[in-house]
């Protein structure tokens, strides 16, 4: 019998955060409720559940008491009615199911798309099913599946490059300045939450030095603390700036800190050392004609907005492209679904051949007489081989992977006709 | 087809000219559509191409190959040269994009040299000698370092008005080195460049007041030759007294290597000089 696989959940686009919290089914708020036991009508089952998204996956033979069941072990895992669930739950089945697995995978569902974490998520999910034995051979190859056409849409398109938040679009603005960073030395001028994000990225990124500069010298001191770096007094920014390789600006100043005049004796003396200003503040800290300067490069917070928004659009239109082969992938997984339907007729004919040989085997040499054993066990070797024989063509007719006109269920109950092999189960069912 | 056969002319020239195209293609394809691997391979059939080449030129030496100082030659001495120079830089920054540069650099000048293929030129005796080789062999070597530093100044030109102008920056501007190497390599090159240069001059007075009865002789090559020297000059001296970065010595280093290649294609091609060396 087919297997159907069917796949329920709730994302961000269908429900609010507090709903979310709701229903989430991760190890930190429901840790019991991690795996859905397999019982009919299920008979594999896979959950995901993160901060913007829960979905069951289950297989089963009739998808619809498949999806009643997941629903209603669900509600009942965060104790609530299936009812309280419908409004904010999609669902999807057999192919759909696949595709939406693997777009997910891919991270072409995610609030932000081609964000790398959701494959980690999803690879956590699988291992936390497989330890619960709560996967078969269908989850199984649909989960490695998942995994390969997110590494194949990350490696075919570009819709997991460039940065898509500001403090990162900086940081990767300074790699395409400086290429590697650890010789690199940073300056954050002020505090703000972005501008400390900016920070935090371009410590990742390896610099070799932070320095805090601050009106109020305590929050300096706090701040140089956690990045590791050193604080300094406001009056001596000239200096700092002087040895920063990477300024980054975010004062509540209402006149420009930096500019543009200051920054040429500057320049002599770092002899001319490339500088990138990130002026994060608003009103802006640093005079706009310091991109005049040479080998000086000045972004502002709409400079850098501008190039999330454009990166954002060119991960778009790289999803699009990654589309084409979520279809390629989908029909091959199917493909090999519906493969599975004729698996119990091809064993059934191969059985019922070699039991037609066994006996036949058996009347013939009774026949014959005398023979040594390896005249028996030549005529034995035919008997075998013309069985494989007949049995090759309809074995292939079965298999062919989308070359048949028919469909899998008429081609399998074709077979089924023309060898009666459901008139011999009958037959056998009647003897026994 | 035999080992000997594979060794004649038109044969080993034409597998240097096939893995060149293919490492160019490659290259572009590479840079075009983003693909690592694709430019990967582009650096590997380039180094397989100098080897071809280098074979060539051992033959060559080895009377094997028809010598002489024809142009087609001298354009792929220079060939050579680039390629030499391009691959010491990756092997020392693992920037693909040079190299890819370069071995389009080399397929252009190998398929300039096609119609000299298989003259028979020999080097008339004025051109022999240990100082007549100095002047070549130092040239020609600081020419492939002017012709990466322009690769070098023109790609930064490129990068870097984009940067300060905050146009989008993908595909291949996200493949490009960062300023920072792009800047290291034009300097590299410049800095080596004009020393090798001025022993090339030197060298080459040496050798020409015996053979021409004096060291000068207001021949065009020699007074462009001049010039570049004094260009390379200011550029080496801008870099280490002044400090120069970025812009200006990228824009010098365009502007020197255009001169070198009006040195090479027109002076030597279209304008009489002694400089012109052998016409096949």
């Amino acid at each position: 019998m087919r297997q159907d696989i069917v796949l329920v959940g709730l994302n961000h686009r269908t429900a609010d955060v507090d709903v979310r919290e709701r229903f989430a089914l991760s190890e930190h708020c429901a840790p019991d409720t991690w795996a859905i036991p397999c019982v009919q009508p299920l008979v594999e089952a896979l959950i995901l559940s993160t901060c913007n998204r829960v979905e069951l996956l289950g297989v089963g033979q009739e998808s619809e008491a498949v999806r009643e069941h997941l629903l209603r072990s669900w509600a009942l895992a965060r104790h609530a009615e299936p009812e309280e669930l419908a409004p904010y739950v999609y669902e999807y089945r057999g192919a759909e199911a696949v595709r939406h697995l693997f777009s997910v995978a891919a991270s072409l569902d995610s609030m932000i798309l081609g964000e790398p974490q959701i494959l980690g998520q999803l690879k956590q999910a699988y291992r936390k099913a497989l330890e619960s034995r709560a996967t078969g051979v269908i989850l199984n190859r649909l989960l490695h599946k998942a995994f390969s056409v997110a590494k194949r849409v990350r490696t075919e398109t570009a819709v997991a490059a460039n940065a898509v938040s500001i403090s990162y679009a900086a940081v990767e603005l300074a790699r395409r300045i400086f290429g590697d960073m650890p010789r690199q030395k940073a300056l954050l001028v002020g505090a703000g939450e972005m501008a400390e994000l900016a920070a935090m990225h371009l410590l990742q990124a390896g610099i070799e030095e932070m320095v805090v500069v601050n009106r109020t010298h305590e929050r300096a001191v706090d701040l140089a603390a956690r990045f590791h770096g050193r604080a300094a007094a406001f009056a001596e920014l000239a200096q700092c700036i002087a040895e920063a390789d990477i300024v980054l600006t975010s004062t509540g100043s209402t006149e420009p800190i930096i500019r543009a005049r200051d920054l040429r004796a500057v320049l002599k003396t770092r002899k001319n050392r490339p500088m990138f200003f990130i002026d994060i503040a608003v009103p802006r800290d640093i005079d706009p004609d310091v991109n005049s300067l040479d080998n000086v490069y000045l972004y502002d917070i709409d400079d850098l907005r501008e190039v999330v928004e454009e990166n954002l659009a060119s991960r778009r239109e790289e999803a699009a492209k990654a589309e084409a082969i979520l279809d390629e992938e989908v029909a091959l997984f199917s493909r090999w679904l519906e493969s599975l339907e004729s698996q119990p007729t091809i064993v059934e004919l191969v059985r019922r051949g070699e039991q037609a040989v066994e006996e036949e085997l058996a009347r013939t040499l009774k026949r014959l007489g005398q023979l040594d054993d390896s005249q028996q066990a030549a005529i034995a070797a035919m008997a075998h081989a013309i069985a494989r024989k007949l049995n090759h063509a309809p074995i292939m007719y079965l298999k062919q992977d989308g070359m048949a006109r028919e469909g899998m269920p008429a081609r399998v109950s074709l077979v089924r006709r023309v060898f009666a092999l459901d008139a011999a189960r009958g037959r056998r069912g009647r003897g026994a | 087809m035999s080992f000997a056969d594979l060794l004649a002319p038109e044969v080993s020239t034409a597998i240097t000219l096939a893995v060149y195209a293919l490492a160019g293609a490659m290259g572009l394809m590479g840079m075009l559509l983003s693909r690592a691997s694709l430019r990967r391979a582009a650096c590997i059939l380039a180094a397989a191409a100098f080897a071809c080449q280098t074979l060539i030129l051992a033959l060559g030496a080895h009377k094997m190959h028809p010598g002489g100082l024809t142009l087609g030659a001298y354009f792929q001495m220079l060939a050579w040269f680039v390629l030499l120079c391009a691959l010491a830089l990756w092997l020392r920054f693992r920037q693909e994009t040079p190299l890819i540069f370069a071995s389009l650099f080399g397929l252009i000048l190998f398929l300039l040299s096609a119609p000299w293929l298989g003259q028979a030129v020999p080097l008339p005796a004025s051109l022999k000698g240990p100082f007549f080789a100095l002047h070549i062999g130092s040239l020609f070597l600081s020419l492939g370092l002017l012709a990466l530093s322009f690769v070098a100044g023109l790609l930064f030109l490129f990068l870097e008005r984009r940067i300060k102008s905050k146009q989008r920056m993908s595909g291949i501007w996200l493949d490009l080195p960062a300023l920072a190497v792009l800047d290291k390599i034009n300097a590299i090159c410049a800095l080596a460049a004009f020393p090798l240069y001025t022993l090339g001059i030197v060298a080459g007075i040496f050798w020409a007041r015996p053979v021409f009865g004096s060291a000068l002789s207001g021949d065009p090559k020699e007074v462009v030759s001049l010039l570049v020297w004094l260009l390379l000059g200011i550029l080496f001296h801008n870099r280490l007294a002044k400090g120069w970065k970025g812009r200006k010595p990228a824009r010098l280093a365009v502007c020197i290597f255009f001169l070198s290649l009006f040195s090479l294609v027109v002076v030597n091609v279209f304008m009489e000089t002694h400089h012109a060396f052998v016409r096949g």
